[in-house]
């Protein structure tokens, strides 16, 4: 059996196919993904969700060729996105059970 | 193999300059972008794109490609790149990604392009399996012990240069309080590395799936509880399912529809705690009242001295 694992470290994320150092710090300086524990960059632990926006925030900024500050833009406005979506969702579930 | 034309799928003309390539290509690329746009198609139209840009934006590829396409490419007709093509010149290092681009890129471009492979620049890493995701549906009950699901899933396996999908099977340990949205990682289970490196990662999407009688809003629950206008009206006590299973539940005398009562510690479990529940009533009519019910209400009506419209009175 699989265990899941919740955190990935600063060193590991890079291993991931073509993400440099440089790439993660940039994205963690614009406040576009968190580290949730560690002090220096080498301490870093991210979770799976961070991850998640990391990865597309790399892609985007390659793929669309903008700059960091457009890129946390968007990330900012796809999580409210998502987060609105969900919400939405919730809502229009509950009122229909009451109406 | 099929014959691309780059500039076609740009929508450019044979000699735009980089401006207005950059512009198409951007123009494009807002449009098919699998963020930005999640019809299924997108994400086919978008490599096409970004393949196509990758060719034409680099002086030394175009003007490759140019030369390919002057002598007999026409795009839906059958290609196949001229004897020794590939043997012409060395790696230009390949500006690389995650990218997987057509046979028709790699029959030009393929092997002495990829960068790292030969002459490129020195490789500090060792390159990791693909990750892969996977959304996994969960049921409410299920997020509050932690259960081994077994799950089903693609993992894309180059073998040869080609890309297949192979089924993989994994029994998985799914953590208690896990929530909706929420992304968790099992190392090590996405695709395997194409050189010498470790395993890509495979990362569950979780979804919880609707509820027939709870509704989730963070780590709370929501069930809606009919009650007889009478019952809103005296009070009584009820019967009512939680995820854990029936409690006793106190309607007090003169409740309100959409009232909400709160169970404490009935909800979903977090990391960092336990969820309530919350009971919301409804008061239901009855579907039909016959003569003696008819009699009863009208009494009701005569004696009560309730305007239900009374923030109304003041408009006009």
């Amino acid at each position: 059996m699989s265990n899941v694992i919740w955190n990935i470290s600063f060193d590991e994320l890079c291993q991931s196919a073509h993400i440099d150092e440089e790439l993660v710090i940039e994205v963690v300086e614009y406040g576009i993904a968190e580290p949730v524990a560690g002090q220096s960059s080498q301490d870093w632990l991210f979770d799976s969700t961070n991850v998640h926006w990391l990865k597309k925030a790399i892609r985007l900024s390659r793929e669309m060729e903008i700059d960091w500050v457009a890129v946390a833009m968007v990330i900012e406005l796809l999580k409210q996105k998502e987060a609105l979506e969900r919400e939405n969702k919730q809502l229009h579930q509950q009122l229909a059970r009451f109406l | 193999m099929e014959f691309k034309d780059y500039y076609q799928i740009l929508g450019i003309k044979e000699d735009a300059d980089l401006k207005a390539i950059k512009k198409a290509y951007r123009k494009l690329a807002l449009k098919y972008h699998p963020d930005m746009n999640a019809a299924d198609n997108a994400e086919e139209k978008f490599k096409e794109i970004a393949e196509a840009y990758e060719v034409v934006k680099d002086p030394k590829r175009r003007t490759e490609y140019d030369e390919l396409r002057k002598y007999g490419g026409a795009p839906g007709q059958g290609f196949e790149p001229p004897p020794g093509w590939q043997n012409q010149r060395g790696g230009n290092g390949f500006s690389g990604g995650e990218q997987d681009f057509s046979d028709f890129f790699n029959s030009i471009f393929g092997g002495h392009d990829r960068g790292f492979q030969q002459g490129g620049r020195p490789k500090t890493r060792v390159n990791k399996g693909q990750d892969v995701e996977l959304e996994v549906p969960i049921f409410l009950e299920d997020t509050l012990s932690a259960e081994a699901k077994t799950i089903e899933f693609l993992v894309p396996s180059r073998v040869n240069g080609q890309v297949s999908q192979i089924k993989k099977t994994l029994k998985v340990k799914i953590p208690v309080g896990v929530s909706d949205g929420e992304r968790v990682r099992i190392k090590g289970q996405g695709a395997a590395s194409q050189g010498k490196g470790v395993n890509g990662d495979l990362y569950l999407h979780i979804r919880l799936v609707p509820h027939p009688l709870f509704d989730v809003q963070g780590h709370n629950l929501f069930i809606t509880v009919p009650v007889a206008p009478w019952e809103a009206a005296l009070g009584t006590k009820i019967t009512m399912p939680t995820l854990t299973g029936k409690i006793t539940l106190n309607i007090a005398k003169n409740s309100q529809s959409g009232q909400k009562l709160r169970v404490k510690g009935k909800g979903l479990k977090s990391k960092t705690g336990v969820g309530d529940l919350f009971a919301v009533i409804k008061v239901v009519m009855p579907p039909s009242t016959d003569e003696q019910i008819n009699t009863l209400w009208q009494q009701l009506a005569d004696s009560a001295s309730f305007d239900p419209r009374a923030q109304w009175s003041n408009e006009k």
